[in-house]
């Protein structure tokens, strides 16, 4: 695989950041707080339950829709040379058990990935122990289960 | 309802499908945070375009909190951002909450291969099976996690 350095491609990368960043601020997907109140559904009965945070993956969905009917047609985006879809189909324990796990680290501090990052301006106390965490623990996962990509092509090699 | 606000979180959700649209169409790559953070760990290949997205991500998060603010956390007359306390009952200092909740999403997105980016927005978009699977058992899980926990 060859590194693309060229000026659109880094430049690609830098606009979707920063609308992902403009994205988890103006939803407050960042205020882990929020997030939390979002996955308390206890608090429905009472009516004390925060349910905006609904309200987000939805038109996201939506966009990403259109963009991959549209990519569909292509043989190529724009500034690489394939789409990098993943192509590991199988529905196996890694998976069940990654998104379980995940579930449960989400639940106790109502921090996903995105938000993780977008948090480092807002500079909240313990965030850089979060971090330091995320980071060992996703490098744990790489020792302990090859990645799907990898997965993919062993299964290939094995057929 | 307590500070229900879907028009900022449509708004949000839209911002945040127009980036995975751009990343999709422009290099060809899904937006996924946990991968793209996750991968700039050895044996990294591709870190550059990884490092200046997480960077414009971070910038743009802090300077969207001056140019809208009041939406909550951050900015002018913000609230100061936070990270959840473990329930007092569970007599657990809070950093060791925190840093078990970090291995947690850290190791589960990477055997998983995603997380509410990865697997919620593009690979529900992309209407991948693998994606329905670990949306449905992540969601279910943090709610549950939150329920039992009583830590809201």
């Amino acid at each position: 695989m060859k590194t693309n350095l060229s000026l659109p491609y880094l430049l690609t990368a830098i606009a979707s950041g920063a609308l992902f960043g403009a994205g988890l601020y103006v939803s407050q997907m960042v205020d882990p707080l929020k997030v939390l109140r979002f996955l308390d559904f206890t608090a429905i009965p009472t009516g004390g339950w925060d349910p905006s945070l609904a309200f987000v993956i939805g038109p996201a969905i939506l966009v990403m829709f259109v963009a991959v009917q549209i990519s569909k047609r292509r043989n190529k985006p724009a500034f690489d040379s394939e789409f990098h879809e993943p192509e590991y189909k199988k529905i196996d324990l890694p998976l069940v058990g990654g998104a379980a796990l995940f579930g449960l680290g989400w639940g106790m501090s109502g921090i996903c990935p995105g938000p993780a990052i977008a948090l480092v301006g807002f500079v909240p106390e313990n965030l850089w122990l979060f971090l330091i965490a995320l980071f060992v623990g996703s490098y744990a996962g790489s020792l302990v289960i090859p990645s799907g990509r990898d997965r993919r092509l062993a299964q290939a090699a094995a057929k | 309802m307590e500070s229900f606000a879907p028009i900022p979180a449509l708004i949000g959700g839209a911002l945040i499908g127009l980036a995975t649209a751009v990343l999709w169409l422009g290099n060809g790559r899904i937006a996924g945070i946990s991968g793209i953070f996750g991968q700039l760990l050895p044996p990294a290949r591709t870190v550059v375009w990884r490092v200046l997205f997480l960077l414009a991500l971070i910038l743009a998060a802090w300077g969207t909190s001056y140019l809208v603010p009041g939406l909550g956390i951050g900015g002018p007359g913000g609230a100061v951002a936070q990270l959840a306390a473990p329930p007092a009952s569970f007599g657990i200092p809070t950093p060791v909450w925190i840093v078990i909740s970090g291995l947690l999403i850290g190791f589960g997105t990477k055997i998983g291969n995603g997380c509410t980016s990865g697997h919620g927005v593009c690979g529900l978009a992309r209407l991948s099976k693998r994606s329905f699977v670990a949306v449905g058992v992540f969601f279910g899980v943090a709610i549950l996690t939150v329920t039992l926990t009583g830590i809201v």
